[in-house]
């Protein structure tokens, strides 16, 4: 799992821009949208553009935290598991707590930091592969969320004022999460491309041993991008909760994966060092714009998983295979020039 | 433990043959783990290959026939795999995520979530009687660990795996193909995983399409608990084995201590936890020592 680290594609410029992921992805999409305008049934309106956004709110927070996980050489899976159990844990705070929603919603969010710095501190301190870490936290966190409703447990019958969040809109067009989910990806993207953070996750992932010897705070650094994917699970199982007007303790079940899927197809590469929040939005637009045309085209909703996994695989080859040529190209010009 | 009932012959028998397929699973892991890869279509796999060995059971199949079609086609799909990773050279994480996805949705698609049923009356237990046939599944599990036992420890394509797993470009520079390695290991981790769903599927008289679900998280943690280092090369088959009969134990071992079942995932969560956190620990103390003595062998 830990080949080809990142021959330096962006600092070329030239034609071959045009061959990393995001425009790849950017013309999927386009052909996406001109296909389903044809096929589909009210594909092309303003209400499904809203339905989509809002639709692709709750994976797109995990996919968005999951991307720094990912740029240091991590992975998180528990995201999943974790957003069942704060959706859980918000239902008990609320109706057999006593709490406002407002202090439950607090409560959940401190719940998920916490989460996400015992993953941390596992992978930090023990020096354990995040893999394990995670696989046993998935286990762990669905675990609790099934333990504290007995398998059986469902919390319903929010109040309005919190279900606006999820189903409310604002200006009448505007779901009412997205502004939260703009708010989320907007800063996770000023700290990946803007920040000295951002750029120490990078060389994290590319060498951490580089990265130790440079005097980066290697633990620190790592323990916050676990830290931030638990509180934006947490933030995610709000969002869930409020959509769906209900808490059960399956909420949630393989998101992690699809998380995981947006972002490989955004262009980070899993094994750390390389990668882009707004390839991880294009690569989520990508599937959320595919699940939502499939079904208004009425095709199967089952050829979405089929493509989703044959397209990430073309990505990934596609890419590869760039990469191939392109050292070629190089080579033979340097042949040249000698 | 608590409850005298757990260690009714009956029980146990009903556990081993319940954790047969779980352990013949996670044998077929183990081997792509050491080999410092990772496999999470399995359970894909898994459902796909219980499906086509209940169709082929409905027309009339043997046990045999059985047997050789569902390796077959576990092992066709771990060549697919086998392919990207090996050939291709994508990383296996993101290649068995893919697969999983299709493979999962194309059963879902063409199958539509029914059920396989009328099977005939030789499909459950091989046509034998309940305990003939519980032993019988046991005995393949048994038999398959044995197997790996001897070929991870006495074989020169153990040594291989391990070769491979624990630095490819010396496994390279010594002879060894690792690409041929890595690909024979995803083949034969899919035969594998398809003996699992025969011995699965015939403890049940009807097969059901959404069967193995998870079951890739059970294997890699019966992995890891047993043992072996995710990032390769290290770790026993007897490890496993003890990981899978851990693993298995907590839920019926809840029910006779009357305790909530709803406990048992947590439980098995704790206990990758604490297994490979204890690991980090014991582990670390010598390594920091031998790194200390490295850095006086420098001076």
């Amino acid at each position: 799992m830990n080949e080809n680290h990142n021959a330096s594609t962006t600092s070329q410029g030239g034609w071959r821009v045009w061959f990393r992921a995001e425009s790849v992805l950017l013309l999927l999409l386009v052909l996406e949208i001109g296909v389903f305008s044809k096929t589909g049934t009210n594909f092309w309106t303003r209400e499904n553009f809203f339905e989509v956004l809002r639709l692709s709110v709750e994976m797109g927070l995990l996919a968005v935290a999951m991307t720094p996980v990912i740029l240091t050489g991590g992975i998180d899976l528990s995201v999943g598991s974790l957003l069942g159990l704060c959706a859980i844990c918000f239902g008990k705070l609320w109706r057999d707590a006593g709490l406002s929603p407002f202090a439950a919603a607090f409560a959940t969010i401190g719940l998920g930091l916490m989460a996400g710095a015992l993953n941390g501190a596992l992978v930090t301190r023990l020096r354990l592969p995040p893999l394990i870490v995670t696989l046993g936290s998935f286990s762990l966190f669905r675990g609790f969320a099934e333990a504290i409703t007995k398998g059986v447990d469902n919390f319903t019958n929010f109040p309005p004022s919190f279900l606006f969040l999820g189903q409310g809109y604002i200006f009448g067009v505007i779901p009412a999460q997205l502004p939260c989910f703009v708010a989320v990806a907007v800063s996770f993207w000023v700290l990946v491309h803007r920040t000295v953070i951002g750029r120490e996750l990078r060389v994290l992932g590319t060498s951490p041993e580089g990265a130790v010897y440079a005097g980066l705070p290697a633990s620190s650094r790592i323990q916050l991008v676990y830290v931030l994917s638990g509180g934006v699970a947490a933030l995610s199982a709000l969002v869930y909760v409020a959509h769906l007007g209900q808490a059960k303790a399956d909420a949630g079940t393989g998101y992690e994966l699809l998380a995981i899927t947006a972002v490989v197809l955004g262009g980070t590469s899993i094994c750390g060092g390389k990668g882009s929040v707004h390839g991880t939005l294009l690569g989520l637009a990508v599937l959320a714009v595919m699940k939502n045309g499939l079904t208004l085209s009425d095709l199967p909703g089952e050829l979405g998983g089929i493509l989703t996994g044959v397209l990430l695989l073309t990505v990934l080859s596609g890419e590869l295979f760039m990469r191939f040529l392109s050292r070629r190209i190089r080579l033979r010009n340097r042949a040249r020039l000698a | 433990m608590a409850a005298p009932d757990f260690f009714k012959p009956r029980q146990l028998l009903a556990l081993g043959t319940a954790t047969a397929p779980v352990l013949v699973a996670a044998m077929g892991v183990t081997m792509i783990i050491l080999c410092r890869q990772i496999d999470i279509s399995i359970g894909s796999q898994f459902a796909l290959c219980s499906v086509f060995i209940g169709l082929a059971a409905q027309k009339g199949g043997g046990p045999l026939e059985l047997v050789a079609l569902a390796m077959g086609v576990g092992g066709v799909m771990g060549a697919v795999n086998g392919v990207l990773v090996a050939g291709v050279g994508l990383p296996s994480i993101v290649v068995t995520l893919a697969t999983m996805a299709t493979w999962r949705e194309s059963l879902r698609w063409w199958r539509e979530g029914e059920f396989v049923r009328n099977l005939p009356e030789t499909f459950q237990w091989f046509g034998a009687s309940q305990m003939t046939g519980q032993w019988l599944v046991i005995t393949a599990g048994i038999m398959v660990l044995g197997c790996m036992v001897m070929i991870t420890q006495f074989t020169a394509g153990g040594r291989f795996m391990y070769a491979v797993g624990s630095d490819p470009e010396a496994a390279r520079l010594a002879g060894i193909r690792p690409m041929w390695v890595t690909f024979s290991v995803f083949v034969s981790a899919g035969a594998l995983t398809g003996l699992a769903a025969v011995l699965n599927a015939v403890r049940f008289t009807d097969v059901d399409p959404k069967t193995g679900t998870g079951l890739e998280m059970q294997a890699i943690a019966a992995a890891v608990v047993g043992g072996v280092s995710v990032a390769g090369g290290r770790g026993r088959v007897l490890g496993v084995f003890a990981g899978v009969l851990l693993l298995a134990c907590v839920g019926p071992g809840l029910v006779f201590l009357n305790l909530p079942a709803q406990w048992e995932r947590a439980i098995q969560g704790g206990i990758i936890l604490l297994a490979v956190a204890s690991d980090g620990l014991g582990g670390g103390r010598p390594r920091r020592l031998r790194e200390q003595h490295e850095e006086k062998k420098r001076r």
